[in-house]
């Protein structure tokens, strides 16, 4: 056998089965611990690709396609399913930088109204986190000081909004900020710091979406790990979505690119799978997608900064996805 | 800094598996900055690190313990304040900083386990909701949430009516079995963080910054070269009324040459703040806080100051702006009071942003007050 051809044999080797040539190399990490690190983490819509990057790292085998998801396949032929979790979330981008350095937002995605009408509100007097070019750059979002309001009124009644927000990162002119790797359209959320409490809850901005793709991405790797567990027949597609809140651009292309699915299940939390089931798609994707389901996620506090979910529900839902990539009826 | 009108009115972090996105730019080199400016932080990010609600500051009592030169000598009284004297001979001169933060006690513990709470100190509460919180027992600190308002309603206010903590439990026996007793203090995680240049944010800059520089001076003072008295008293119970200022003045009665309060300069330096007054840029030098809500400062004694400032090339700014300062109550024994702070951003929040140039300068002033003023 020549040299070429071996090289050649192997290249389509490790192409054609990812999971059961790379399933040694998956360290073990529980939905919980993933969750936690997944909470620590921020993808802002059209801006995923740094949670994008990790999920590669942590799934052999997993490649980014031409959205930006990262996928993963395990098999090949019918029947074709799909599990799914979408990353994204509200966030901001740098709208401007001011001559004195300060930082103006503008929310992406780019809709008039925010999740709520206290969303943008979370982001007054708060650490944010910009990612800049040289990489992410902590900062401030301005608040009026107590003291210099006294005599003047108690502020404003109605709640802040993103075109009420400065952001201070230290810098002191807009040369500064230059510097720093920072410009229009450096993405911004607020600084993620996961915070336990109780005996298993994990409060972070998204923990309970972040839980879901946890719960998915134990999963997966378990799966890989496990080496020809999955599937029991047909094709299994993985993918961790972008822009979800964005015309589900991501999940859509899975569904048309890897598609037609016969049926779709997502991990997310109960009003992003509600808000999927009631949206609107395209014929052609939609009835790519087939049959659609989901794994709910409870959260407490939701949509707001300490956005609450139990671990142990993740690591139930958890076991659920593993059960069904092995062919168990899902539940 | 106290704001006048202020009543008492009423974890594990992840970090098990640290991924990509959680490494911050490191905005300037450590290795290329100053010492002094080293120096400052490695005093001050440990304070601001320590949590004390009014009344509960004996965690920040202990950190400045730590920090204090091995010489000096500190003594605790009825109040709570922590007292370093040096030097010998009448007049003294009487420096304060106060080392409580804003929070919230505990007052009243719910059938279902959650908190209920009362305000210390004066801020906006909508900072606080939706937020992580910490449960100081003493003993212990219990981590949780303050939880966000049920509904915002048809009109939605910026500022929620109240709001109570969730420390996970589910039953009044489960949080008491926790160690919260009505009166344990309720804060917010901090953390001490480097922005841009000599720049730094983090919650209870106020007044952490002045026991910092403080410190700072005690560290640089000769005693032996010292004229007179020289007194410095870490305060307790600031913002809730000046009370552990208010302790200290009687104990000295009429004896002190001068105070100086060493608290927050509320500077409008900020695109949010009209710009009337408290103009006072961050990182061009400590303020004299000529006028505030409790207090003028003798106008001969800011123009001297500002003359030893310009001696020792310190660069020193004058200014006006509100609240009150621990010095005020001093006044009632005729001891003057000539505050000087250090410019803050966004005060009273969980933000407020300083430069750390202006903590250096502060502690050279303090230096030079105590040595030749």
């Amino acid at each position: 056998m020549g040299r070429r051809f071996r090289v050649r044999l192997a290249v389509v080797l490790l192409a054609a089965a990812p999971a059961r040539w790379l399933g040694a190399q998956v360290p073990a990490a529980s939905p919980g611990d993933l969750a936690v690190r997944l909470a620590g983490m921020t993808a802002v819509t059209g801006y995923e690709q740094a949670m994008v990057d990790t999920l590669l790292t942590l799934l052999p085998g997993a490649e980014r396609d031409r959205a930006g998801n990262a996928v993963l396949v395990f098999g090949n032929g019918a029947p074709r399913r799909l599990a799914a979790c979408p990353m994204d979330e509200t966030g901001y981008a740098v709208g401007g930088v001011r001559p004195d350095g300060w930082l103006t937002l503008h929310r992406s995605p780019g809709r008039l109204l925010a999740p709520g009408p206290l969303f943008d509100q979370q982001l007054e007097g708060q650490r944010i986190t910009v990612f800049g070019r040289r990489g992410p750059v902590p900062g401030v979002v301005a608040v009026r000081s107590v003291h210099l309001t006294r005599g003047r009124g108690s502020g404003p009644p109605d709640p802040f909004t993103s075109d009420d927000a400065f952001v201070d990162i230290g810098a002191a002119s807009a040369r500064e900020v230059e510097a720093l790797g920072v410009g229009v359209l450096s993405p911004v959320a607020l600084a993620k710091r996961p915070h336990r409490y109780g005996t298993d809850k994990l409060a972070a901005p998204m923990a309970g979406r972040r839980g879901a793709c946890a719960a998915l991405l134990a999963a997966a790797r378990r799966a890989v790990a496990e080496q020809g567990m999955v599937p029991v027949h047909g094709t299994t597609v993985i993918a961790f979505v972008v822009e979800q809140q964005l015309e589900l651009r991501g999940l859509l292309t899975v569904a048309t690119n890897r598609g037609p699915f016969e049926e779709t299940w997502i991990a997310d939390v109960a009003p992003g799978i509600a808000a999927l089931k009631a949206a609107s798609l395209p014929t052609g994707p939609k009835a790519a997608l087939g049959r659609l389901n989901g794994w709910e996620i409870g959260t407490r506090y939701t949509g707001t900064a300490v956005e609450t979910v139990a671990l142990g529900d993740v690591e139930r839902a958890s076991a659920r996805i593993a059960g069904w990539l092995r062919g168990e009826a899902a539940q | 800094m106290k704001p006048i009108g202020a009543r008492v009115r009423g974890l594990a972090l992840a970090g098990s598996l640290a991924g990509p996105c959680t490494m911050l730019v490191v905005p300037s080199l450590a290795a290329q900055e100053p010492a002094r400016i080293l120096d400052a932080q490695s005093i001050l990010a440990p304070l601001l690190e320590s949590y004390g609600v009014s009344g509960s500051e004996a965690p920040v009592r202990a950190t400045v313990e730590r920090l204090l030169p091995a010489w000096a000598k500190a003594q605790t009284d009825t109040a709570g304040n922590l007292w370093v004297r040096v030097g010998k001979g009448e007049p003294a001169v009487v420096f304060v900083a106060h080392m409580d933060e804003i929070g919230f006690s505990v007052s009243t513990i719910r059938e279902d386990g959650s908190l209920d709470l009362e305000m210390k100190g004066g801020f906006f509460l909508s900072l606080f909701e939706a937020e992580p919180a910490l449960v100081h027992t003493g003993t212990a600190t219990v981590p949780g949430v303050f939880m966000p308002r049920d509904s915002v309603g048809a009109t939605p206010r910026r500022t929620p009516s109240a709001f109570r903590v969730d420390v996970g439990t589910a039953s009044r026996a489960e949080t008491e079995a926790l160690g919260i007793r009505v009166g344990s203090t309720v804060t917010m995680p901090k953390h001490y963080t480097r922005l841009a240049g000599t720049r730094a944010t983090g919650r209870a800059m106020d007044d952490r910054v002045g026991c910092t520089t403080l410190l700072l001076a005690l560290r640089r003072l000769d005693p032996a070269r010292l004229k007179h008295e020289v007194i410095f008293v870490f305060s307790v119970r600031e913002e809730i009324g000046l009370e552990g200022a208010e302790a200290a003045a009687a104990a000295l009665g009429t004896t002190p040459r001068r105070v100086h309060a060493i608290d927050t300069f509320v500077s409008a330096d900020s695109p949010l703040e009209p710009q009337a007054f408290a103009v006072t840029p961050i990182g061009r030098g400590p303020v004299v806080r000529a006028l505030d809500q409790s207090a003028v400062a003798p106008p001969v004694l800011v123009d001297s100051l500002v003359a030893l400032a310009r001696v020792r090339a310190i660069p020193l700014q004058v200014g006006a702006t509100n609240g009150g300062n621990d010095g005020s109550v001093f006044a009632a024994w005729g001891v003057p009071d000539v505050p000087i702070g250090w410019p803050l951003r966004y005060a009273h929040s969980p933000a407020e942003v300083i430069d750390l140039k202006d903590v250096v300068n502060l502690g050279e002033v303090i230096r030079a007050i105590a040595e030749g003023w």
